[in-house]
């Protein structure tokens, strides 16, 4: 049982890192979906930007924590 | 072509950065208790990989619609991709070390001191299996979508062999070899990748089709490099 929990945290940690990007990342991708649905071609570029914006946004945040003073 | 061409470069990266990192865990094991733990151990998961391999590229193959198995592999290989991408612009930055292939020699090495026999084939096993499993990610994900299983195969296999090969000539860990480089890149191209494909999963169609992802590619690059300029930028107090 130990074994196999440890399989799946591994598994998982291939993909999440963050919980909260994840949780984001998807969100984006959701959004894109009904999006591209409707109105097309801009709905992609958007959620391009918005994937490379959340990746800004995740590496400064997660630096910030890294730098602060325990 | 260009499809084929993005999946055999995509798995041989990705194959050549975790071969690295799993031959320093084997040579570790090999050079300071003897060879046939070790070897045992790598054998055991190469074998445990290559069903996984056989298994999942089958079933992702033939089973699952293309539409869904774009949307999914796509979602994916964009987490993925962006879990490397995250780190390297972490590394790039100076927030995180860079992996170091001499010091995770010395740790497993200190690992195995006073250990008993098994825990070298232990040892192996799970570290082949380990960085094994990303690699077999990575071909499953690039060549079953792009229905380039044998070209991803191929490209992961051979870097597989390139740096089995230098291992055993030179000896030691690989610790020339540009990991925190290469890491960079195939973040950036498992993201373009996986963009492209979850789009296409959700009906859209890409100019210029598989050429987009180059473009995907320099925008990823150039908003990590942004970050990583953001991140060394003194805060104002």
């Amino acid at each position: 049982m130990k074994f196999l929990r440890a399989a799946v945290r591994e598994v998982v940690g291939l993909f999440v890192g963050d919980w909260l990007q994840s949780v984001v990342i998807v969100v984006i991708l959701a959004a894109g979906w009904l999006a591209v649905s409707r109105v097309g071609a801009p709905a992609v570029v958007l959620l391009v930007l918005l994937i490379a914006g959340q990746m800004i946004w995740f590496a400064r945040a997660e630096a910030r924590r890294a730098r602060k003073p325990a | 072509m260009g499809q084929q061409f993005f999946s055999f470069g995509a798995a041989f990266l990705g194959s050549a950065v975790e071969s690295t990192e799993a031959l320093t865990i084997v040579l570790a094991v090999g050079l300071t208790r003897g060879w046939r733990a070790p070897l045992l151990g790598t054998v055991a998961a190469l074998a445990a990989l290559a069903v996984l391999v056989i298994f999942f590229g089958q079933l992702i193959v033939t089973r699952i619609p293309d539409s869904a198995l774009k949307l999914l592999v796509g979602t994916l290989l964009l987490l993925f991709g962006l879990r490397w991408l995250h780190k390297a612009v972490l590394r790039s930055a100076g927030v995180v070390g860079l992996h170091d292939e001499e010091r995770a020699y010395q740790s497993t090495v200190d690992q195995l001191e006073n250990a008993t026999d098994w825990v070298g084939f232990i040892l192996a096993l799970k570290g082949v299996f380990l960085e094994g499993l990303e690699v077999v990610f990575i071909v499953i994900a690039v060549g079953g979508t792009g229905k380039g299983l044998p070209v991803a195969v191929a490209g992961g296999l051979l870097a597989m062999v390139v740096v089995a090969i230098t291992g055993v000539v030179v000896r030691k860990p690989l610790a020339r070899v540009p990991e925190n480089t290469l890491k960079y890149a195939v973040g950036v191209i498992l993201t373009s990748l996986g963009t492209f494909w979850a789009a296409e999963g959700m009906g859209a169609s890409w100019p210029l089709d598989f050429v987009s992802i180059g473009g995907l590619a320099i925008i990823y690059f150039g908003a990590s490099r942004l970050a990583v300029t953001l991140i060394r930028r003194p805060t104002l107090a």
